[in-house]
């Protein structure tokens, strides 16, 4: 046996100083955050399609779904009653075999699930099976696009109001910890445990089945109004009763949960020494107890911003709001895989970049925290 | 100390409220087996619309100034009318809400619903040391004796509904002509749990099933037991139903195995599994109405032979049906016979015969109800609703005022894509698509109108419509407007346009494809008004054209030929199946407009069998269609950026045409700038001896005004026009169409159904061997029902065991009012006790009849 020289890797100065450089660490860190990023998108959107799917059962569900669906539209329409038996029998089995076809079970859905995930990576939507836009088309994009500013109107408002009201009123309670407000905020936080639908059955029946100030629901009057003014004052009024469901389910917990955060922040040792220093309650709620909870605060909000995507199912139903709640809910009833993947992939880009960029955000807004230094 | 203790106690109340609130008893749960065997009369839903005087008016079109439909929930739709927040929902609520519509104060009609029954899996088990015990037609048969569907009716269907045996409709036209033998099988086939279960009892143990300790049947030393698919999901009504028949099921020994299921999750087993593999015993089937049909007579093979065109799933197919029932649903199927007589002997035997088969056994036949304000009149369709009407857009009105606005509740708006070809058949944008055209369906189509409580059909705009049958077949007709006439031989002449030559753009000749000569069974032949084409104008001002009468044939045919510029792959299958019975059509004059066509289908009703060519769907769709617009989507289809089709569009990764909006506007808009600039011409080899350059530059200057006022293509030339469409906020404005030709009160004759009110009066005691006389009084709103509009007085007498003992025909007396005599050979088959008189009324005008019963005491 003969030692074996391992020849060791001279890493010369310059090339040393350039890898503990804050760029590179940086570039580094962000280089394996993106694939890593990347590949769990890609896990979780190939698991949404196997789930949508059921791993491939939704065809057999699908297949039967079209004979019972094709053969019931021929037997039902009076034009074929008087047709003779064997003509209805070739109609029927014609029309079953262009609607599998249209729908692509000839395809084996492994063959098929490839080729919804790589048109969801690259954001290729394409075309639902089933599901057509409210303006009759199958275009994905369109679908999604036609219901976005209604989602976005009913959640954004009712989420933004919940959070800073929240926030705000969280912060009051913290500084007076133990009054009455405090207390009935306490006692009234298990409210909370109904859903929004809940509380929007009573908000149509108090306001629009009793004293007939409020409509029952949709997201304007029939007919709409003809000018700008006008029509947005009508969405408006048609806004007030489910955004405020969606608001009364939630605010009492919301503001407890912010309140009992802060009050622990309040509690730490360095806030006492702040406090004994003399600081004035304003300074010290600023800089020592706002300051530290920020990476937070902005985690939630961005974390609330992209689920105001998603849209509020059932909220929405109740009050037939034409949102992307009720698309999602009516895709997944349909077994309509690209919508599914369509508006799941957009959610996962949006968590992934915001995820990705939070990291950033919290070396900005606190110095304790050092891209990358956790190599 | 104390407010913590009272905050605490205010918690603890809130958090209880919700509990209380969440755990509240559902309404209308019913799976506890009834207590007693009771028979119920049978409710005949009652209009609450009184009918009102028809003023006078120089209106035309609609009673309406405007319409305004929009989406509401089914669940709120009547305190949403009550609230005055729309003036009607015309999409069907489920019967369960009936008590709740009655208590409302507002209108309400009802029409028919999805049939249920429970549907059996015949086949013996390979596993043979198992049990199916349904695969003994006997026990089948049993499960009518073991199922109450009054109760059914009354505790599931807030006895809205109608209980249901067979396979026809329950009290429309065919259930009608056969009501003699349906009500004795109703009174053979009545709840008797005693029946059921020594039926059932006798039959398990020759299969060599024993009744274990326990009461449970066991076969090979296990339970027999029985997996049920309940369905969860639509209405929510299978799941009590499923319940309580598991409940009898269980009342007689089976063990049952309730799976409830969605109807995806239930339909691979049911439909797709190998039947002797015993995935499934029962299922609880339900089966969409077909609207006011006036013939079922495929019924019995659709439901029960294995031939049906349903036969191709595996728990159909493999069923081993008796021969006399497969003949029978054959014969009636393939209509071998040659008198209404004939076909009425047929269906009253298959009556009997389906109900020993028993595949599947019938619950109910659901009713739906459309709500409206009280001063809101509109007019419902018996068979299909309000939205399948096809008067209700003449006659939809306030009744205390002419015009007005009116708002329209329905289920759902724009589902799909609009066109007449292949676009949407949603029941909602139907209902819409109907108030723009003169009339749209198949047995119905523009030229005539369907009559909404009977089915038939009646003269809209023709001068005259003359039908020949071929001599032997058994149609009749009942209406002055059409000339039935009978021919040995009906020789289709050579020059009729049979076919299409898409390369050349011409009709082929029956002379052409036929060279030895072709025969039809049916010719019908319509004369158009002389001032047609200057009365009747599309909504954008255009005339009707003759052109506009022979494009929809054109397209039929040419989508299916693959040398056309918009072949289409998915025509194919309905165009062969029109040419297969479909013999041509010729212009013979077009001034007047004089139509003949030809064909091999034919319907029972003369009425039914003219062929009017008017503009609407060759597809059975609803809506209009102008040359012009064809023109345009065809240049579109052709240019490769839009499809009449859904698979089309998605074969080739395109828009489907959708008149009413989305991006193929833009691309109609695009392609009727190109058609104008050069003065297109669609299919000119054909048209352009009917389309002057003039009508064709007017036309599409009127369909670019129209496009500019209004933002969409959907044209017609119905009593309302689509002035405003607003598709994401789910929305449409219909306004009135002054042009219409018609005045407003041409149909207010058939504003409201004319049900018969039936009141029968007699002796409370009759004496064996004596003679009763009973008297019938039939009146419409207090008024007497007058003799003409009456087909028949029915009477059925049973027994005090329930037995049928005699029927017959009561004795007109004066208008409204008919005698019963039970002579003394009648009465001394009776037996001492309480029996039963029985009057069924038959309108004329509505093909709903009227039952009612009334007991009388025998003594000897």
């Amino acid at each position: 046996m003969t030692a074996e020289v391992v020849p060791t890797l001279e890493i010369k100065p310059a090339a040393r100083k350039w890898r503990d450089s804050t760029l590179f660490r940086v570039a580094q860190y962000t280089a394996v955050r993106l694939v890593t990023l990347f590949f769990t998108m890609m896990i979780a959107t190939y698991l949404t399609i196997l789930i949508a799917n059921m791993g491939g059962y939704v065809d057999t569900i699908m297949r039967n779904d079209i004979r019972e669906r094709v053969t019931q539209n021929v037997i039902s329409t009076s034009g074929n009653k008087n047709l003779d038996p064997d003509a209805r029998k070739q109609l029927i089995e014609s029309l079953i075999a262009q609607e599998e076809q249209r729908i692509g079970l000839n395809t084996p859905f492994a063959i098929r699930s490839v080729r919804y995930l790589s048109n969801a990576l690259t954001l290729n939507l394409g075309r639902a099976i089933n599901m057509t836009s409210d303006s009759g088309s199958k275009n994905i994009r369109l679908i999604i696009l036609e219901r976005l500013p209604p989602t976005l109107l009913l959640m954004g408002t009712s989420q933004l109001f919940l959070f800073f009201s929240s926030v705000f009123f969280a912060l009051i309670l913290s500084r007076n910890y133990g009054n009455i407000w405090d207390k009935l905020v306490i006692a009234l936080s298990p409210t909370s445990a109904a859903p929004p639908w809940f509380y929007g059955i009573f908000l149509i029946l108090i306001f629009a089945a009793i004293f007939k100030v409020l409509p029952f629901g949709g997201m304007v009057d029939a007919p709409p109004p003809d000018n700008i003014f006008d029509y947005s004052m009508n969405v408006l009024k048609h806004l007030i009763l489910p955004a405020s469901s969606l608001i009364l389910s939630s605010i009492f917990l919301s503001i407890y949960n912010w309140r009992t955060f802060f009050l622990i922040y309040s509690s730490e040792d360095y806030v006492d020494m702040a406090r004994a220093k003399g600081l004035r309650p304003r300074d010290v709620e600023r800089k020592y107890i706002l300051r530290p909870t920020l990476p937070n605060i902005i985690t939630n909000f961005a974390l609330l911003i992209i689920t105001l995507w998603t849209g509020a199912i059932i909220t929405e139903t109740v009050f037939l709001w034409p949102g992307l709640g009720r698309t999602f809910y009516r895709a997944i009833g349909l077994y309509d895989t690209p919508v599914i993947v369509g508006l799941t992939i957009i959610y996962a880009y949006l968590l992934a970049i915001t995820v990705f960029l939070l990291d950033f955000v919290y070396a900005l807004v606190d110095p304790r925290v050092k891209v990358g230094s956790g190599r | 100390m104390k407010i913590n203790k009272l905050y605490s106690v205010l918690s603890l109340l809130v958090l209880l409220s919700l509990v209380l609130a969440a755990c509240a008893p559902a309404t209308a749960t019913a799976t506890e087996a009834p207590a007693a065997m009771t028979e119920e009369p049978v409710a005949t839903a009652a209009p609450t619309e009184v009918a009102t005087e028809v003023p006078h008016t120089d209106r035309h079109g609609g009673w309406l100034d405007e319409i305004d439909y929009s989406v509401v929930a089914s669940d709120s739709a009547i305190s949403q009318v009550q609230a005055g927040a729309i003036d009607a929902y015309t999409y069907g609520i489920p019967s369960n809400q009936l008590d709740a519509i009655k208590s409302s104060g507002l209108g309400y009609q009802s029409y028919f619903g999805t049939a249920y029954s429970i549907l059996m899996n015949p086949a013996p088990l390979k596993d043979t040391t198992k049990l199916n015990p349904f695969s003994d037609r006997k026990i089948r048969e049993a499960l009518n004796w073991l199922i109450d569907r009054n109760y059914v009716n009354q505790e599931i269907y807030g006895g809205g509904s109608l209980p249901k045996l067979f396979a026809l409709a329950t009290q429309l036209v065919d259930y009608t002509g056969v009501v003699d033998t349906a009500r004795i099988l109703e009174a053979k086939y009545a709840y008797n749990l005693d029946k059921a279960k020594q039926v059932i009892s006798e039959e398990m143990t020759s299969m060599g099933a024993t009744l274990g300790a326990d009461g449970k049947w066991e076969f090979s030393g296990r339970p027999v037991t029985l997996i049920f698919l309940i369905r969860s999901d639509g209405d929510g009504t299978r799941k009590p139903m499923g319940d309580y028949v598991s409940n009898q099921l269980e009342a007689v020994g089976f063990t049952v195995d309730r799976q409830y299921k969605k109807s995806t999750e239930a339909a691979p087993i049911w439909q797709a599994s190998d039947p002797t593999e015993g995935q499934w015993h029962m299922y609880t089937a339900g089966w969409g109405a077909a609207g006011l049909t006036r013939d079922e007579k495929n019924q019995f093979e659709q439901m029960y032979a294995p031939n049906s065109q349903q036969g191709v799933q595996p728990w159909l197919s493999n069923t081993a049906i008796d021969p006399e029932l497969q003949k029978i649903s054959d014969d009636l199927a393939q209509a071998n016979f040659t008198t209404l007589e004939q076909r009425h002997d047929l269906m009253a035997k298959a009556l009997e015969l389906s109900l020993q088969d028993s595949l599947q056994v019938w619950v109910i036949d659901t009713k739906l109800y459309v709500v409206n304000k009280p001063n809101v009149l509109l007019t419902n369709d018996v068979g299909a609703g309000v939205e399948s009407s096809p008067m209700n857009p003449f006659n939809m009105r306030y009744t205390d005022k002419e015009g007005g606005q009116l708002k329209i509740g329905t289920n759902d708006l724009f589902t799909q894509a609009w066109n007449t070809v292949g676009g949407s058949n949603y029941i909602w944008d139907v209902a819409l698509m109907k108030n723009t055209a003169m009339g749209s369906d198949f047995a119905a189509a523009g030229g005539t109108v369907g009559d909404p409580f009977t089915g038939l059909a009646w003269n809209q705009r023709l001068a005259s419509a003359e039908v020949t049958v071929q001599s032997g077949l058994p149609v009749t007709k009942s209406s002055d407007w059409v000339t039935l006439k009978t021919a040995d031989t009906i020789t289709v002449p050579a020059d009729t346009w049979i076919d299409w030559d898409a390369k050349a753009q011409k009709f082929i000749t029956v002379g052409e494809k036929y060279p030895n000569g072709l025969t039809a069974k049916v010719k019908s032949v319509v004369v158009y008004p002389s001032d047609l084409f200057t009365t009747v104008k599309w909504h954008d001002g255009s005339p009707i054209s003759v052109a506009d009468f022979i494009i929809p044939t054109i397209m039929l045919y040419d989508r299916a030929k693959p040398d056309s510029a918009i072949y289409d792959e998915s025509a194919v299958p309905y165009t062969k199946l029109v040419q297969g019975y479909y013999k041509g059509f010729r212009i013979t004059s077009t001034n007047p407009l004089t139509i003949e066509n030809y064909s091999d289908l034919y319907y029972n009703d003369a009425e039914l069998d003219v062929t009017t060519n008017w503009p609407n769907s060759a597809y059975g769709l609803a809506g209009e269609n102008g040359w012009d617009l064809f023109a345009i989507s065809n240049l579109a289809e052709a240019g490769g950026e839009l499809a009449y089709s859904l698979d089309k569009s998605d074969a080739n990764q395109v828009e489907e045409t959708n008149w009413i909006g989305g991006p193929s506007l833009e691309i109609l808009s695009k392609y009727l700038d190109q058609a104008s600039s050069e003065t297109y011409i669609p299919y000119a080899p054909t048209l352009e001896k009917y389309i002057t350059a003039d009508e064709a530059n007017l036309r599409y200057a009127n369909l670019k005004k129209w496009y500019s006022a209004h933002g969409h293509y959907w044209l017609g030339t119905g009593p309302y026009y689509l002035d405003k469409v607003f598709t994401t906020e789910k929305t449409a404005v219909l306004k009135g169409n002054p042009d219409f030709p018609d005045l407003s009160d041409r149909y207010a004759g058939f504003s409201t159904p004319k049900y018969a009110d039936v009141q029968l009066d007699g002796p409370g005691q009759v004496k064996i061997g004596g003679e009763g006389t009973f008297d019938v009084t039939v009146t419409f709103n207090e008024q007497p029902y007058p003799q003409a509009d009456v087909k028949q007085v029915k009477y059925l007498l049973y027994d005090a065991t329930g037995a049928l003992i005699a029927s017959g025909e009561a004795q007109a007396v004066e208008d409204g009012h008919y005698q019963v005599t039970l002579t003394a050979d009648i009465t001394s088959k009776l037996q001492a006790g309480s029996n039963r008189l029985e009057v069924v009324v038959v309108p004329i005008p509505i093909a709903i009849p009227t039952f009612t019963s009334s007991d009388f005491v025998v003594v000897p």
